[in-house]
C-alpha cells in the first residue's frame, strides 16, 4: 500500500482510538515532525465532528404495537400468506419500487454490475408462455412466421417483430401497435394457395404443432418482462419453410408460382432435420427486456411445470369463479428505453429507440448456430416465398418503366393479363376506351379523359397502400411526382392536339 | 414473566451487556413471548436511528425497522448465542437498508431526466436546513460500502471489531473505508465549509 495512504488510514485510526500501542507511537513520532499530518488530524477531527452531530431521529411512540399488531396479524394469516407468498411479496417489492419511482437515475451502471443476479431472480419470477398468456391462435403463428411479429398480450397493444438489418444481422423490436405494419396475413396465404377449406384445415394442425416448441420462445410476465430464446429467429425460420413444404403438398401448382425454382429434396431433408432438432430442443439462454435494463441470461424453462401450474390456475379460477383476467403487458418506450438509449448501459445490446418502437440489435454469437448444415439455403426461399405470396394474394402489378412505354402486369388466378401502354398512344387509348363507339373527333360529345381516369394511374392508386407499406414515404412520393409529370407531359401533348379544334367549338354567343 | 424491575432496568441500553439480551432471548426461547418486547424497546433506537441515517429518508423508517424486527421474531429461536445479540441485530438492520437501497437505486432509472436537469453530484441546497440535515444529505452521498462504516463509527460509536462482525468484513476494510468516508465527506461538505463553520 501506498505509504502515505498508510499513514492516513493510521491517522484516522488514531483519532477513533483503534491502534495498538506501537502503531499509537508510530503515528505520534509522525505527527510531532509533520504539520500537514496534524493539519490533516484536525480536518479528520472536524468531519467526525459533523458526522457525530447529526441529529438522532425522534421518537416513535406507537413503534411497538404497530410491530407487535403486524406480528400478530401475520400469524394469524400465516397461511394464507404462504399461499399467496410470491404475489404478496411482489406486490410490496412493486409498491416500494413504486413508491421510489421518482428519485434520480444514477449510478446505475454500479448497481447493475452489483446487483444482476438478485434483479434477474426479480424479473424471472411468473414467467409464462406468451403463447398461453397472450392467448395466441394459429393465425397469430402464421402471421409470427410470414411477418416476424408476434403479439405480447391479450389486448394486442404491442407487438415484437423480429428482423435483420442490411447486414444480415439480426435484430427485435418491440412496438405499438398503431406502428404495426400489415404485411400480410395467413388470409394472405391460403388465398394466393388457392386452398379450399379442408386443406386449411390442415394447414391449421401443422401451425398446431408448433405451438409447443414455441411455448418456450417468448416468455412474459406480469412485470414488463418480456424473455426471448434467440432460438425464436430460427425456429420462425423453421416454421415457415415447413409450411411451404407442406403448400407444395396441397397445391403443386399454385406453389409453384410462389417458389418458381421449387424446393429440392436436399433442402426438403434440411427442413425437416431442422425441425426436428429445433422442436425438441431450445438453449436456455434468454434475452430479458425488462423496466431496468436488457440483459442476456441463463434461463431454465420447464414446459412441464409451466403447464401443471396452468392447470392448477385455471382450478383455482374455476373454483373461485373469478374471472380470467386479461394478460396486459405495457412497455413505456420512453420511461423504460430513453435511458438505455442514452446510456452507455447497454451490456453489449445495442439499442434504437423512439416513443413507439424499442429496437435491439442482438449481440454476437447469441443466435444459436442450428448444427445442420444448410439452414442457411433457406432464407433466399424464405424471402422469395413471402414476396410471392404477396404479390399473388393482393394480384400486385408489376410495372416496368423504359422511355417509351409502361408495361403492366398482373395475376388473376392462373392467368397473367398484360398491358403495354406506349406513352406516344396513351392519351389516344384512354379516349378510345372511354368513347368506344363514338366519333374521336366529335369533340362536344366527347367524354373528357383526364390523367385520372387512366388505367395505369387507377392501378397506381389503387395499389398505393401496398406501396406505402414497402416503400418509405420519400422513395413513394418521389415515385409519384415522377409519375405526375410524365402524365401532366401526356396531358399536355393531347390538349395540343386539341387545341385547334377547342377552339373553334368553345366560342361562346356573345350575350 | 419479567418483573416490572427488571423491565425497567432493561430498557435502559446504555446499561446493557450481552447477558442481558442473552437472558431476554432465553425467555423468548422458553416461551416468554413478552421478553421480544422488552428486546424491542432496548434496541430499536438505535436500529431506528442506523436506519434514518443511512435511508436520509424518515418516512421509510419504520416500515423498516418493523421489517427488522419481524425478521428477528421469527428467527430468535434460532439464535445460538455465539455473537453478541446486537452484532446479529445491527447485521439484519443494515442488509435491510441495503435491500431497500439497492431496489430504490435499481428504480433510479425509471425516473425521467427532465430538460436542463443537472445538478451536480454533490450539490446541496443549504437554504433553510440546518447543520445536521447538511450532513446529513452529504453522508447519504457517499457511496453505501463507505456510508455504512461511517454511520456504524461517526454516529453510533461502534468500534471497528463491532462494525467489522455487523458488516462481515475485515478489520483492515473497516479502517480503510472510515478514512474513505470522512474524505469523500469532507471533500462533499467543502463548498459548504461557511455555513458549516456559522
Amino acid at each position: 500500500m501506498n505509504k502515505d495512504l498508510r499513514n492516513l488510514e493510521l491517522l484516522s485510526a488514531y483519532l477513533d482510538d483503534e491502534l495498538s500501542q506501537s502503531e499509537k507511537a508510530e503515528v505520534e513520532k509522525l505527527l510531532a515532525t509533520s504539520l500537514e499530518l496534524r493539519k490533516k488530524l484536525e480536518d479528520l477531527k472536524k468531519v467526525k465532528q459533523l458526522a457525530n452531530n447529526v441529529k438522532r431521529i425522534s421518537e416513535s411512540p406507537f413503534f411497538e404495537t404497530r410491530l407487535l399488531a403486524s406480528i400478530e396479524g401475520q400469524k394469524n394469516e400465516s397461511s394464507r400468506i404462504k399461499r399467496w407468498m410470491p404475489a404478496a411479496a411482489l406486490a410490496i417489492v412493486t409498491i416500494i419500487v413504486m413508491i421510489v419511482m421518482k428519485y434520480n437515475p444514477r449510478l446505475i451502471d454500479q448497481v447493475w454490475e452489483d446487483q444482476k443476479v438478485a434483479i434477474a431472480g426479480f424479473y424471472k419470477e411468473n414467467l409464462q408462455p406468451v403463447l398461453v398468456a397472450a392467448n395466441l391462435n394459429n393465425e397469430d403463428i402464421f402471421n409470427f412466421a410470414f411477418n416476424n411479429e408476434l403479439p405480447l398480450d391479450d389486448t394486442r397493444k404491442q407487438y415484437l417483430l423480429l428482423g435483420y438489418d442490411d447486414s444480415g444481422k439480426e435484430f427485435f423490436e418491440i412496438r405499438s401497435s398503431h406502428q404495426r405494419v400489415d404485411r400480410g396475413s395467413y388470409n394472405e396465404f391460403i388465398s394466393a394457395m388457392n386452398l379450399d377449406d379442408q386443406q386449411k384445415h390442415t394447414v391449421d394442425s401443422i401451425i398446431g404443432s408448433y405451438s409447443k416448441a414455441l411455448e418456450a420462445q417468448v416468455l412474459v410476465n406480469e412485470k414488463n418482462t418480456i424473455a426471448i430464446n434467440p432460438n425464436l429467429w430460427n425456429l420462425r425460420k423453421a416454421i415457415f419453410a415447413d409450411l411451404l413444404v407442406a403448400a407444395e403438398k396441397l397445391n403443386k401448382t399454385k406453389f409453384d408460382r410462389i417458389v418458381p425454382e421449387g424446393i429440392t429434396d436436399a433442402e426438403k431433408v434440411v427442413v425437416v432435420n431442422t425441425l426436428t432438432k429445433l422442436k425438441n430442443s431450445s438453449g436456455e439462454q434468454y434475452i430479458f427486456v425488462t423496466p431496468d435494463s436488457i440483459f442476456s441470461e441463463y434461463y431454465k424453462f420447464d414446459p412441464v411445470l409451466a403447464n401443471e401450474e396452468l392447470k392448477w390456475a385455471e382450478k383455482q379460477i374455476k373454483y373461485n369463479e373469478e374471472k380470467v383476467k386479461e394478460f396486459t403487458l405495457d412497455i413505456k418506450y420512453d420511461s423504460t428505453f430513453k435511458y438505455f438509449a442514452d446510456s452507455k448501459n447497454v451490456h453489449s445490446f445495442k439499442i434504437v429507440v423512439d416513443s413507439n418502437v424499442c429496437r435491439v440489435d442482438m449481440p454476437e454469437l447469441t443466435i444459436p448456430e442450428v448444427p445442420i448444415p444448410g439452414i442457411a439455403t433457406i432464407d433466399p426461399l424464405i424471402e422469395q416465398a413471402t414476396n410471392n405470396i404477396h404479390f399473388y394474394a393482393y394480384k400486385i402489378p408489376k410495372i416496368e418503366k423504359s422511355k417509351s412505354e409502361i408495361k403492366i402486369q398482373y395475376f388473376n388466378d392462373d392467368s397473367v393479363y398484360s398491358y403495354v401502354v406506349e406513352y406516344n398512344t396513351l392519351n389516344i387509348d384512354s379516349l378510345v376506351q372511354a368513347n368506344s363507339g363514338t366519333d374521336l373527333y366529335n369533340l362536344e360529345r366527347l367524354k373528357e379523359v383526364r390523367p385520372f381516369d387512366d388505367t395505369m394511374l387507377i392501378k397506381y392508386q389503387f395499389d398505393r397502400d401496398y406501396y406505402n407499406r414497402y416503400y418509405s414515404d420519400d422513395e413513394f412520393k418521389k415515385e409519384m411526382e415522377e409519375l405526375q409529370k410524365e402524365l401532366q407531359q401526356l396531358s399536355k401533348d393531347l390538349k395540343n392536339q386539341k387545341v385547334r379544334v377547342h377552339s373553334e367549338v368553345t366560342k361562346s354567343p356573345r350575350k | 414473566m419479567i418483573s416490572k424491575d427488571k423491565e425497567k432496568d432493561l430498557q435502559q441500553p446504555q446499561l446493557l451487556s450481552i447477558d442481558d439480551d442473552y437472558s431476554i432471548i432465553r425467555q423468548f426461547i422458553e416461551g416468554d413471548k413478552s421478553a421480544f418486547q422488552v428486546l424491542v424497546k432496548r434496541h430499536k433506537d438505535k436500529v431506528r436511528n442506523i436506519i434514518y441515517i443511512t435511508m436520509n429518508n424518515s418516512a421509510l423508517v419504520d416500515d423498516i425497522a418493523q421489517d427488522v424486527f419481524i425478521t428477528v421474531y421469527r428467527n430468535l429461536k434460532f439464535f445460538r448465542f455465539e455473537s453478541q445479540f446486537t452484532t446479529w441485530l445491527y447485521r439484519i438492520t443494515v442488509n435491510k437498508c441495503k435491500d431497500y437501497l439497492r431496489r430504490i437505486n435499481v428504480r433510479k432509472i425509471f425516473s425521467p431526466i427532465e430538460d436542463g436537469y443537472e445538478v451536480s453530484e454533490y450539490s446541496i441546497p443549504v437554504e433553510n436546513k440546518d447543520i445536521s440535515k447538511i450532513v446529513m444529505d452529504a453522508i447519504s452521498k457517499l457511496p453505501a460500502k463507505l456510508r455504512m462504516p461511517l454511520i456504524l463509527k461517526d454516529i453510533e460509536g461502534f468500534s471497528y471489531q463491532e462494525i467489522s462482525e455487523t458488516l462481515n468484513c475485515e478489520m483492515g476494510t473497516v479502517k480503510s473505508r472510515i478514512f474513505r468516508g470522512r474524505e469523500k465527506l469532507k471533500e462533499i461538505l467543502q463548498p459548504l465549509e461557511k455555513e458549516l463553520m456559522v
